[in-house]
């Protein structure tokens, strides 16, 4: 029997964290799965850092996932992905944007920033986590010609290590997207669902 | 048979805890539902005002909402209020003597705590509001109980005459989970107490009822006597609901929890014997001796306050709780698990297993817990280190809480997130402007909290919604600093509680300036409507619109200016003309919120031109979100910042830049 999966989603507040939980959720439980989620809102949503659970499976208890034991985890900016690795372990498949966004807040405190290939190369050589498939989504965006749908080739990349049918997945897409960008949104989760073959 | 938005599939939904209050509320027939926005309640009356035949409406301050749902159940009507946890602070006046008089139409209070402030000022625990009040207490642990517990919230308020607290968290009202309207554990508590419940108390023609509900002293002592003794038969109601239920399973392990706690503790220790607490004031006495007597080990596991734990020792049954597990913040399946280990109920196994310990007794568990302070975060810390001793990583326990980020440090380091004023935030311009006129600010509650953090740095207070224009008064009196106090709040936190504190400074020949930043919305909670916007939750058509500045004036407040928050010069000199002037002054912003009621975008963008930017860094200093580093450096090695796609156009830092290297972006 299919057993419990974990995913855990983060990024900076109005990245569309939330909506991906909900897209996801939605999926699951259309596919007559039991699921949980918790999202966070309010204060963490202007441009913190922020991170929605979400749970699905047989019978699900706590909306949370425990440290280390995340299936997947999507991240739609590669510093939220070195700050929530905690929850992955070497099985996890860690499923990033290969490029992280930091806004400056002084002149007189400069804050170095690790590389985007040191943190890289810490999840994969160091930690040994070889299932970390960090991707350039805003080129690939950019190139389909809408830099919007960075997050949803993310979604379409995860989708394929969920039990989740492709179809039910477009379907909960098409339903949450705004209207005139439904399209795009189809191929772009579409790109990002064959994108690591 | 339901509404179209409620998407059913095979009679079940998926639900966030709020909507599901509102949905059960809607079940439960409340007909008038009022409150004011907070984080994690905020979401419950925009869902609601979905629903047909139900008078859904935002007020101006919790206190006046809980009045609203009183004289609505004086009107024989059911009412919903729903606040956050500090919300009820504000409306505690109303609320705790309505615990005495009682209710006609059933009245339900929904109060949302959030326990680890994830957007909060405090972290109290409202449990104690229960049992401050004598109130009854349900406590939802899942949208499924959401639903049920508001819908027969009314029932219990009608049939025992007395308000109901309904008590969630931000893990139960921001959790989506399947609302399974086929369940069959949704039976009717009081039905099981009472046959015949009296269907014809709601919905009555007005008649007094003097000794009820005005609470003059012989009344009062009346009414309070009979709130005492319902307190006993609500005890027994929480014995014999049904509400509170025992899963016996192996007798070894006992958990007595409640909310949330009952979800991680259930998930990590299934085999263990269960006492959730649903209806979790006043306890089941009869419930929890039994559970104790069959039960050979036993822990409590609760959020915050040792509530549950303080109750039932007063049974004269001592379990511990606190021992283990922390009276702050939120807790997690990680923590819970730390401390069943703790106490011994589990044992460690290799690569993050656990298992329940066979060897457990009770004596050797007293005795590996001499240490009475293991509720302080040091001590937490140390025992998360001991835990990943045996990883190969040298991760935290839980990477979410900001104390632990140092710790991720060491690994990679990756600076913190603060949250930030949005690209195009008029409250910029105002912060900033202050930053450079140095001046003391008392600030208050909403969005424009975040100009107390960095870059800004301009904000000195922020203890409850409309503390500024009172603290300015103080500060005043205080005489303790020589520069002009300046006091700053929302349009929202004005009507909500700042119009009585500047009608006492002006009442007093207070000296200060109160700005008050008017973005026409209530931004921080996602946009709701107010006194001052004209709109309303219920019906705009019938919304007047009342006007800041005309109430100011009828405090015979002369010196009122008006600021176009996006002329920076403008409102720099605005500022530093009023806080040179030794008067009550008051100055008043007029641009919109860029996210409510819609999304703004301006056509004019802007950029840096970074052949000739000598990287000084000023703009940064505004804080915007869409001013970012480049990898352009200048002749002498300093990075050149640029402006990115999220730009709105707003032009605040365009005036910052006083070399003029910003500049508009061609059409």
């Amino acid at each position: 029997m299919k057993t419990n999966q974990s995913i855990l989603i983060c990024g900076i507040g109005g990245q569309g964290v939330v909506l991906s939980g909900k897209i996801i959720s939605l999926s699951a439980f259309y596919e007559n799965y039991d699921v949980k989620t918790s999202e966070v809102h309010g204060m963490s949503q202007r441009g913190g850092s922020v991170s929605t659970h979400l749970r699905y499976g047989e019978k699900i208890f706590t909306p949370l996932i425990s440290m280390h034991s995340a299936d997947i985890i999507l991240s739609f900016d590669l510093y939220e992905t070195m700050r929530y690795i905690g929850y992955a372990n070497k099985e996890t498949k860690i499923i990033t944007a290969s490029e992280g966004k930091y806004i400056r807040r002084s002149s007189s405190n400069q804050i170095s920033l690790p590389t985007s290939k040191s943190i890289i190369d810490k999840i994969k050589i160091d930690f040994n986590f070889k299932n970390l498939f960090a991707i350039d989504i805003e080129k690939i965006a950019r190139e389909l010609g809408n830099v919007k749908v960075a997050n949803t080739i993310l979604i379409g990349t995860s989708s394929q290590f969920t039990y989740l049918k492709e179809q039910t997945w477009l379907n909960i897409l098409k339903e949450n997207v705004p209207a005139k960008t439904i399209d795009i949104n189809e191929k772009a989760f579409l790109l990002g669902r064959k994108i690591l073959n | 048979m339901y509404f179209s938005f409620l998407k059913t599939f095979n009679d079940k939904i998926l639900l966030t805890g709020n909507e599901a209050i509102a949905f059960g509320s809607y079940e439960g027939k409340a007909a008038i539902a009022v409150g004011y926005p907070g984080t994690p309640s905020s979401e419950i009356l925009p869902f609601l005002s979905k629903f047909k035949g139900i008078y859904v409406n935002w007020s101006i301050n919790e206190k006046t909402a809980l009045e609203i749902a009183i004289g609505a159940s004086i009107g024989y009507k059911r009412s919903l209020f729903t606040t956050k946890h500090v919300g009820l602070n504000v409306a505690s006046d109303p609320f705790m003597t309505l615990a005495n008089t009682g209710v006609r139409g059933g009245i339900l209070i929904l109060s949302a705590d959030d326990p680890n402030m994830h957007s909060s000022q405090n972290e109290q625990d409202n449990r104690y509001y229960a049992k401050f009040a004598k109130v009854p207490m349900l406590e939802p642990s899942d949208s499924q109980e959401c639903y049920y517990f508001s819908k027969i919230a009314f029932d219990i308020s009608e049939f025992f005459d007395t308000p109901v607290l309904v008590r969630t968290t931000t893990r139960i009202s921001h959790s989506r989970s399947i609302l399974n309207l086929n369940a069959d554990d949704m039976h009717n508590p009081i039905e099981i107490v009472n046959n015949n419940i009296d269907k014809q108390l709601i919905n009555q023609k007005y008649t007094k009822d003097i000794e009820k509900f005005v609470m003059v002293p012989v009344y009062a002592r009346a009414r309070h006597k009979i709130a005492i003794d319902r307190l006993k038969k609500l005890r027994e109601f929480s014995n014999i609901s049904g509400l509170n239920k025992i899963e016996y399973n192996d007798l070894k392990y006992g958990i007595i929890t409640s909310g949330v706690s009952y979800q991680y503790a259930k998930e990590i220790m299934p085999d263990a014997s269960f006492l959730k607490l649903s209806f979790s004031y006043p306890l089941p006495d009869i419930l929890i001796k039994e559970f104790c007597s069959k039960v050979k080990n036993i822990v409590v596991i609760e959020e915050l306050e040792p509530f549950i734990e303080n109750e039932i020792s007063a049974f004269g049954i001592m379990l511990k709780g606190k021992e283990f597990f922390p009276q702050f913040g939120e807790l997690t399946p990680d923590l819970v698990k730390e401390g069943l280990v703790k106490n011994g109920f589990l044992t460690e196994l290799s690569g993050k297993k656990y298992t329940s310990n066979q060897q457990f007794n009770s004596n050797s568990n007293s005795n590996s817990n001499s240490n009475s302070n293991s509720n302080n975060r040091k001590n937490n810390h140390s025992n998360n280190q001991n835990h990943d001793k045996n990883e190969n990583l040298n991760i935290t326990a839980k990477t979410e809480d900001f104390n632990n980020f140092n710790r991720q440090d060491e690994i990679v380091s990756i600076p913190r997130r603060l949250p930030a004023l949005c690209s195009g935030c008029p409250h910029t311009s105002v912060f900033y402007a202050l930053k450079k006129l140095r001046v003391p600010v008392m600030g208050d509650i909403g969005c424009y909290t975040l100009g107390a953090l960095p870059p800004l740095s301009s904000m000195d207070s922020c203890i409850s919604m409309g503390l500024a224009f009172g603290a300015a008064q103080g500060l005043y009196l205080s005489k303790s600093s020589k520069k002009k106090v300046a006091a700053v709040m929302g349009d929202s936190t004005f009507f909500h509680s700042g119009i009585t504190s500047l009608i006492d400074a002006k009442y007093t020949n207070a000296v200060f300036t109160a700005i008050i930043l008017d973005n026409s919305t209530t931004a921080m909670t996602g946009g709701q409507d107010h006194p001052g916007t004209g709109k309303n939750l219920a019906d705009s058509a019938i919304a007047n619109k009342i006007d800041i500045k005309k109430i100011i004036e009828g405090m015979g407040i002369t010196e009122i200016y008006d600021i176009d928050a996006y002329d920076y010069n403008s409102t720099f000199n605005t500022l530093k003309y009023a806080l040179n002037t030794n008067t009550l002054n008051v100055i008043i912003t007029n641009k919109p919120c860029v996210l409510y009621p819609k999304k703004l975008d301006f056509s004019n963008k802007f950029k840096i031109n970074s052949d000739r930017c000598i990287g000084c860094d000023l703009c940064i200093t505004i804080g915007c979100p869409s001013i970012i580093i480049s990898n352009k450096l200048t002749d002498k090695n300093k990075p050149i910042p640029m402006i990115d796609f999220s730009c709105i156009g707003c032009s605040i830092c365009k005036d910052i830049c006083v070399f003029g290297f910003i500049e508009q972006i061609a059409e």
